[in-house]
């Protein structure tokens, strides 16, 4: 018994400190491993926009750069992904795949990396989505929390809108959860607000 | 890079389960060591780490507690997307005469299942429908449905639901939503639920029109966005439930048969669908019209419009039926063409809020729809600008001509706009309808803003009394204004309502706008019925070109003539209707009856209490049989067919997405939790740090098997 106690104590710590090294190393794995695919995907994405055969980020990567979503008042710059997958989603904010080649264009991100930034955003913000056609400006228009099991994302092939959905609420620990936090921009034509000056 | 895709999964699933596993190892601890053993710091450390968990679960808890998630009452529908087993297909039946439409939907519901089933249904009816009619069908039997006060045929539903009698109860959920549910469908049955409503046909620019909407058009429905009477207290609950959508594709149900039998004495010119192919057989006295494709699914709006021979299209319409204690009238008055009239200078008012709630898109819009208003003046109008929040300011003393000096110092004064401050907009309203006004000028004034206002009631009274000659136009600014104070103001005002939601609308609702401010219209209409009559709308708005006039009238006996006088370009104008040889069936009470309900409930801006506008509606629509939102139709079977033993699925139908609109991938899981891993690897160092700095000398004593004298915590 007084075996059993002894072990005990001097185990307990040291499982602790196991524990704590996997969880720090997990943890700390998600965002690094954010920051560095978007770090690698920055030069092929360089590349693509000069002209070129846009090269896969790195040798093994199957998916491409499809645009860079940019928010200057925040200071935000993302290249986002094409294929909607969760372990696309891991390296950066991914294009949903039904609305690639439509107006109405949703991105998705992790609420906790990349999209982290979607809390400040402010009805009136201005984000802009930039690919080998151009840049496009959009002004945040609705801030809105959906219930993913209630509701479906339409995609309207008349609309020409950008949305930016992530995880709700931004500071629950558990991931999984059933609501989203969904960003709607439209399009600012220029112009229409410089015409008279 | 991760070396297997689901890696990621796996941690977080781990997260919790190790986490668990950790508590547990440390309350044996705890529990072997005995409650002497632990020291004050071992004591705290336990108390951080259970603190930390229920943080935790706390959190989690709040996060799945978040509104919008509560199921409606009672019943919860079935997932979007889940496998189906009750199968629905809609028949539309349609007489039109005259003006009114009387439609009769058949909803055929099939349980393909082996359980018993409810089926919920949501779907969109007309704008300004009367329902007034409920029926169920099966094997031969009939069942007629009546109307109830909606909480006691709620109640009468519930307990035929409960008793396993077959039951049915329609809803009004919102202004154009509308609820089926339909109780105890035995496996293997098909139930047909029919529907009868009344509808007016739309009369524009010489052409007739009907409109079914046979789906929903949503993206998803915010909270106020359904209904546009979101403010001002109205009888739609606020978690009102929202449709289910989904999309086509290969399911096998939601195909649509529409029959229409066209009643008309004159020759049609022509008989259009919009969006279905349609067969077209004379018949004696009109026309029947039937869908051709057998395939057609309820996916998209119905619109059929007919045109009449030329120069047999009415002026103006006056159809009544004799319903024994009074008479009801519909009168139908056509506007006098625009080419025929010069259009009349106008002196414009453009009044813009500049509050806090405008700022960012919504101030930007309003720039640019009145930079837009600028450019469509005409060198003889007049213009001038008020802008305000907290206070009111006029730019020029009085109106002036749109030179290119006073437009540029307009333009200036527009750039510099900033939205801050609060909302008051009595004074701008007041400064705008009491400049002094030049002769001969029509005082037209142009209000911009989202309407975010506490005080309509007081707001409408005051334009109604300050109006006199000048003309108010709303336009509402941003995706969710506050559309029924708008919408009111300029009914009170007598101008007319826009809406500009995005960017690039703005430029299409201006010019709408302009097409309405530009041409004449006939004003300050007041009609003569011969007799007192009760009639809606009671402001009889402007006549302008292309929109006709209606007017629902109830009299206390036949009326022969009734003579409309108006004034056109500042002279006399008058126009007489004689009744129709088409006199109008009993669908004209009910329509009359739809309409007074619908001004009873507008009369509660104008501070008649609401408990007594729901009396008073609940009346009016038991007498007339008129689905409200106080008033249900329900339909009970007297004897239950469900046995006792079987149980009883709800299941939600949807309604089919737009023709046209994809779905998306859905939502994905857009979160690592990686935060969370965090927060455990923390709380592993506290505790490990915790036993390797306290637990030594603790183990020592343990050890050498001596306890402190006076260590253990007193008792």
């Amino acid at each position: 018994m007084r075996n059993a106690r002894h072990w005990l104590s001097a185990a307990v710590p040291v499982t602790a400190a196991f524990l704590s090294l996997y969880f720090a190393v997990s943890a700390a794995w998600i965002p690094l491993k954010a920051e560095l695919a978007q770090w690698l995907m920055e030069r092929s994405w360089r590349e693509s926009l000069a002209g070129g055969m846009p090269r896969p980020p790195w040798p093994w990567a199957d998916t491409s750069v499809a645009a860079e979503l940019g928010v200057p008042a925040h200071d935000v710059s993302l290249l986002v992904l094409r294929g909607n997958s969760g372990r696309n989603l891991a390296f950066g904010p991914v294009l949903v795949d039904s609305t690639t080649g439509s107006q109405d264009i949703v991105i998705n991100g992790h609420r906790d990396t990349h999209f982290r930034f979607l809390r400040e955003l402010q009805i009136g913000d201005r984000l802009r989505l930039s690919d080998r056609d151009g840049d496009r400006w959009y002004a945040v228009g609705e801030l809105e929390v959906v219930d993913s099991r209630r509701y479906e994302m339409i995609v309207d092939g008349t609309a020409e809108r950008l949305s930016l959905v992530t995880c709700y609420p931004f500071d629950s620990p558990v991931a999984g959860g059933p609501l989203r936090y969904v960003v709607t921009a439209y399009p600012l034509r220029e112009g229409a607000s410089t015409k008279r000056r | 890079m991760a070396k297997h895709p689901s890696i990621r999964d796996q941690l977080e699933r781990d997260a919790w389960r190790n986490h668990a596993l950790f508590a547990q190892r440390r309350a044996r601890i705890a529990a072997r060591h005995g409650s002497s053993s632990l020291r004050w710091q071992d004591r705290a450390l336990l108390i951080l780490a259970i603190v930390l968990v229920l943080l935790l679960i706390v959190r989690v808890e709040t996060a799945r507690a978040e509104p919008g998630t509560a199921p409606f009452w009672g019943i919860e529908a079935a997932e979007p997307g889940g496998s189906r087993s009750v199968a629905l297909n809609t028949d539309f039946v349609v007489q039109v005469t005259g003006l009114a439409a009387r439609v009769q939907v058949t909803q055929r519901f099939r349980n393909d299942g082996a359980a018993w089933k409810e089926a919920v249904y949501r779907f969109p009816l007309p704008q300004g429908a009367a329902v007034d009619r409920l029926r169920i069908e099966t094997g031969g039997r009939v069942i007629e449905g009546e109307i109830r006060e909606r909480e006691e045929a709620r109640r009468a539903y519930q307990q035929a639901r409960s008793a396993g009698q077959l039951a049915s109860l329609v809803e009004q959920q919102r202004p154009n939503q509308f609820e089926t549910r339909l109780a105890n469908i035995g496996p293997g049955e098909e139930v047909q639920v029919q529907i009868g409503f009344l509808a007016t046909v739309d009369y524009r620019d010489g052409s007739f029109s009907l409109q079914l909407p046979l789906t929903f058009t949503p993206r998803w429905e915010s909270a106020d966005a359904g209904a546009d009477n979101s403010r001002a207290g109205t009888a739609w609950p606020d978690e009102a439930p929202h449709p289910i959508l989904s999309p086509g594709g290969d399911i096998d149900d939601h195909y649509l048969t529409v029959e229409v039998m066209l009643h008309s004495v004159t020759e049609l010119v022509s008989i259009e669908s919009r969006f279905h192919d349609i067969d077209i057989q004379p018949e004696p006295g009109g026309y029947r019209i039937l869908l051709t494709d057998p395939d057609a699914r309820s996916d998209r709006v119905f619109d059929l419009g007919w045109t009449p021979e030329f120069g047999t299209a009415p002026a103006a319409s006056l159809t009544t039926w004799d319903g024994g204690d009074a008479v009801y009238a519909l009168l139908m008055l056509a506007p006098p063409l625009a080419e025929a009239i010069a259009p009349q200078p106008r002196e414009v008012v453009f009044v813009i809020d500049t509050s806090g709630s405008m700022e960012g898109t919504s101030i930007r819009q309003a720039k640019s729809a009145l930079r837009q208003g600028l450019d469509h003046l005409d060198p003889q109008d007049r213009f001038n600008l008020v802008r305000f929040d907290s206070d009111a300011e006029l730019l020029f003393p009085a109106a002036v001509q749109p030179s290119p000096y006073y437009l540029a110092q307009a333009t200036d004064f527009i750039n510099d706009l900033h939205a801050s401050g609060g909302t008051d907009m009595a004074p701008a309203l007041d400064l705008a309808m009491g400049l002094a006004r030049h002769a001969g000028l029509l005082r037209q004034i142009v209000f911009i803003t989202d309407g975010s206002v506490g005080n309509e009631q007081e707001l409408l009274l005051g334009i109604g009394e300050k109006l006199d000659d000048s003309r108010l136009f709303t336009v509402a600014i941003g995706s969710a204004p506050n559309a029924w104070f708008m919408r009111k103001a300029a009914e009170v005002g007598r101008g007319s309502y826009h809406h500009i939601g995005k960017q690039d609308e703005v430029e299409e609702r201006m010019t709408a706008l302009w097409a309405r401010i530009e041409n004449p219209a006939v004003q300050n209409l007041q009609v003569d019925w011969g007799m007192e009559a009760e009639y809606y709308p009671e402001i009889i708005p402007d006549l302008y070109a292309g929109d006709p006039l209606w007017l629902y009238a109830r009299l206390p006996f036949e009326p022969q003539e009734v003579t409309l006088t108006g004034e056109l370009d500042s002279r006399y104008w008058q126009a007489v209707s004689r009744v129709s040889p088409l006199a109008g069936g009993e669908g004209l009470a009910t329509l009359w009856a739809r309409r007074r309900v619908e001004a009873l409930e507008d009369s509660r801006i104008f501070g008649v209490d609401a408990a007594e506008v729901r009396r008073q509606v609940l009346d009016l629509a038991l007498e007339f049989g008129l689905l409200t939102p106080y008033t249900s139709l329900v339909a009970v079977d007297r004897t239950p067919t469900r046995p006792p033993a079987e149980d009883l699925d709800s299941e939600g139908v949807p309604s089919l997405l737009p023709a046209g609109s994809a779905l998306s991938a859905g939502f994905s899981a857009t979160a690592t939790g990686w935060p969370l891993q965090l927060t455990l690897a923390l709380l592993s160092l506290f505790v490990a740090t915790g036993m390797l700095l306290y637990l030594p000398p603790s183990r020592a004593q343990l050890a050498g098997g001596a306890r402190r004298p006076g260590a253990a915590f007193s008792p």
